[in-house]
């Protein structure tokens, strides 16, 4: 068996070359001056409050109890299936579609799912679809339990998808049937035990493909306005706007951020003999490299952090109010990082779960220098989202005199991680 | 497969010891040299393509050839004819053809490269250098000793071989770049540690990768993407080729040992 790099996936992106980096990072330079002189000076995104009504046919269709029933099931078959193939199917990722369906289509796939549709993975996650039907079995009501602690926030999810990029990034083998029966199991377990205690509402702050769903798709164009359960169409601004400023929160971004750079930088051959020679062995080695990225990650965040509340005096959370503005960014990196292996493994591990015998995977749909532009241009529209999310954030929370000030820091944090990521893929 | 084998077998040493010796000539008295002599089998119209005409003879108990070629460890490649119902007969080239008898050809990409008298023959690199490109062809083709082309079913008797590069003769160690369309990555693996270190060998799209990898303990090359794989006897220097046809980014890795060797960065 082999060490897949990515879970999964045989061929890499190439490298960019330094052209589109320069270019990438002269773009994001020019939009993140350009911001700070030309944009607005009073907060226009409304958050919530904003949208327009989807067609009240399609809300009605949403809605639906066939529908949301429908995608339950769709939800537990699917784990139902994988966690069969894992059993008692081949331990042969070529010919095993589990390995592809948890880390291309679920992984993966719920990045463009999220940014299309909205929260996708709620309605279908096959964890909460077993605590219903246990909770029904039991005549309780699965909405009843404790209060989830206040401090507890988003920092669940922050670990799970730790640990979930740990296994598809570190593992010593993570695309063979027992790591994911390993972690699959676990993972089902812990939920399912925080479910039982704190009822489903457990799910949309601790499990981590929710809330990694959930992050993504403040990016979609559909969203659920709270105020009337009313479905809207919004721009992507007002959604990213409404993000909730949860404990955590912070966390789960730079998991996010500092998990896809450390993708990045584990393909370099410089670290991959840092890890084949490391005398404290391979595993421990990628999980500090793991870590330290994420940690590097963060604490660049919090020095600025630190600098916004040196320059802007009193700020009842620095750390997390502009946290939402790093999700563009996030979802920057994915996308430039993880197209290629989408649009590749993905109808693969769907060839191969109709029965193809290890097939090809098919040929991706651009060429080289289309796939760099792509990185280049989602690493950069990532970028100029972040740096206008957080000029609106700013100039709402500051007095009007230190708006522009206050949030240099975070434009120069998100310099760091654009140019961070665009000389990540030329490694 | 066996008991054909033990039956050619015996039917060779029958035949040889029967007709001993020297072969003897055909050259009747006053015979000339002039192509096409002999009344076995049937003279076709068609040629060979070197204008040489075919003589067809039944399909059983006909010559048949097959070819081998395998790497030279100095220079080219040494190529091995074996054929069935034929002999070589250099004492009598240019009589009249006897069924069974004669010589062979070699072709290169279709043109003319040598005639062989016998079942061995080396084939210097600098031969094929100025053929084709890419996937050349070597055909041997069986003749009668007055240079017809011995055919069944219109068609001679011949066989072809790819010269590909993968079995192209690897070249004396530490020497550069073999080919001018090739590119060479040697790779040591020695107590678990691979020298030079991993690195990322740029690939023009369609240049010749040609691999040399020697590992100390027993293993499996593999070069992801193409999916190439190669056996690793412990201590012994494998040679993996192949053409670098699609662009992207791949891993060069060892199985058992799970190492990375280097990465070949095609574009």
């Amino acid at each position: 068996m082999s060490v897949l790099a990515h879970g999964i996936g045989a061929q890499h992106d190439l490298p960019l070359s330094p052209f589109y980096a320069f270019a990438g990072a002269f773009a994001a330079l020019f939009v993140s001056f350009l911001a700070l002189g030309l944009l607005w000076s009073a907060s226009r995104f409304r958050g919530d409050r904003a949208g327009r009504p989807v067609p009240s046919a399609l809300q009605r269709l949403a809605d639906a109890r066939p529908t949301r029933i429908a995608l339950r099931a769709l939800g537990l078959a699917a784990a139902l299936y994988v966690t069969l193939q894992l059993l008692l199917g081949p331990d042969d990722p070529d010919r095993n579609p589990a390995a592809g369906a948890v880390y291309v289509l679920l992984w993966v796939g719920l990045v463009p799912a999220s940014l299309l549709l909205g929260p996708v993975w709620r309605p279908i996650n096959p964890l909460r679809t077993v605590h219903l039907l246990v909770c029904r079995a039991l005549g309780r009501d699965p909405a009843a339990g404790r209060p989830l602690p206040a401090g507890l926030g988003l920092w669940p999810a922050a670990a799970g998808l730790l640990a979930f990029t740990w296994l598809e990034l570190v593992a010593p083998d993570p695309a063979s049937a027992d790591a994911l029966l390993v972690f699959l199991g676990g993972y089902a377990g812990v939920h399912l035990a925080g479910a039982a205690r704190y009822g489903a509402g457990w799910f949309d702050r601790g499990d981590a493909f929710e809330v990694y769903s959930g992050l993504l798709a403040r990016l979609s164009p559909l969203g659920r306005r709270p105020a009337d359960r009313r479905l809207v169409f919004r721009s992507p601004f007002n959604g990213l706007d409404a993000t909730p400023q949860a404990p955590g929160l912070v966390a789960t971004v730079c998991v996010m951020l500092g998990s896809t750079a450390y993708d990045g930088f584990s393909d370099a051959p410089s670290w991959i003999t840092t890890v084949q020679t490391s005398s404290l062995g391979r595993t421990t080695t990628a999980t500090l490299g793991l870590l330290g990225a994420v940690a590097l990650v963060a604490a660049l965040y919090a020095l600025c952090a630190g600098a916004v509340r040196l320059i802007s005096g009193q700020l009842p959370h620095p750390l997390t109010a502009f946290a939402h503005s790093l999700v563009p960014i996030a979802l920057g990196y994915l996308i430039a990082h993880y197209f290629t292996l989408f649009v590749t493994e993905g109808p693969r591990t769907v060839m191969v779960a109709l029965g193809a015998d290890d097939p090809a995977p098919p040929d991706p749909p651009l060429g080289p220098g289309g796939v760099a532009t792509l990185q280049v241009a989602a690493i950069v529209l990532g970028h100029v989202l972040g740096v206008i999310a957080a000029h609106d954030r700013s100039v709402r929370l500051f007095p009007s005199g230190r708006a522009v000030a206050g949030q240099l820091p975070l434009l120069v944090l998100m310099i760091t991680y654009t140019i961070g990521g665009l000389s990540l893929l030329i490694a | 497969m066996a008991a054909v084998t033990a039956l050619t077998a015996a039917a060779l040493v029958l035949g040889a010891s029967a007709c001993g010796g020297r072969a003897t000539t055909h050259h009747k008295p006053g015979t000339s040299h002039e192509q096409a002599g002999g009344s076995v089998g049937r003279l076709l119209t068609a040629d060979d393509g070197s204008g040489n005409r075919l003589r067809q003879v039944d399909a059983e108990g006909a010559p048949s050839v097959t070819v081998a070629v395998r790497p030279d460890s100095e220079d080219g490649w040494n190529v091995h004819l074996t054929v069935r119902n034929f002999r070589f007969t250099p004492d009598s080239v240019g009589g009249a053809a006897l069924l069974g008898r004669g010589h062979a050809r070699l072709f290169l990409d279709g043109h003319p490269l040598a005639r062989v008298y016998g079942s061995w023959y080396h084939l210097p690199a600098s031969l094929v250098r100025g053929a084709g490109k890419g996937g050349t062809e070597l055909t041997a083709r069986l003749y009668a000793d007055d240079h017809t082309a011995w055919a069944v079913n219109s068609a001679p008797v011949q066989a072809t071989t790819a010269l590909s590069e993968a079995t192209s003769a690897p070249e004396k160690s530490g020497a550069a770049t073999p080919r001018p369309d090739t590119t060479l990555v040697e790779i040591v693996v020695s107590h678990g540690k691979v020298s030079p270190d991993p690195g990322r060998t740029e690939i023009k799209k369609g240049r010749t990768v040609e691999l040399r990898v020697r590992s100390d303990r027993a293993d499996h090359l593999h070069v992801h993407g193409y999916d190439k794989e190669a056996a690793l006897p412990a201590g012994r220097t494998v040679t993996l080729t192949f053409t670098a046809d699609r662009s992207g980014l791949f891993e060069v890795e060892t199985h058992e040992s799970d190492l990375l060797l280097t990465q070949l960065v095609v574009r």
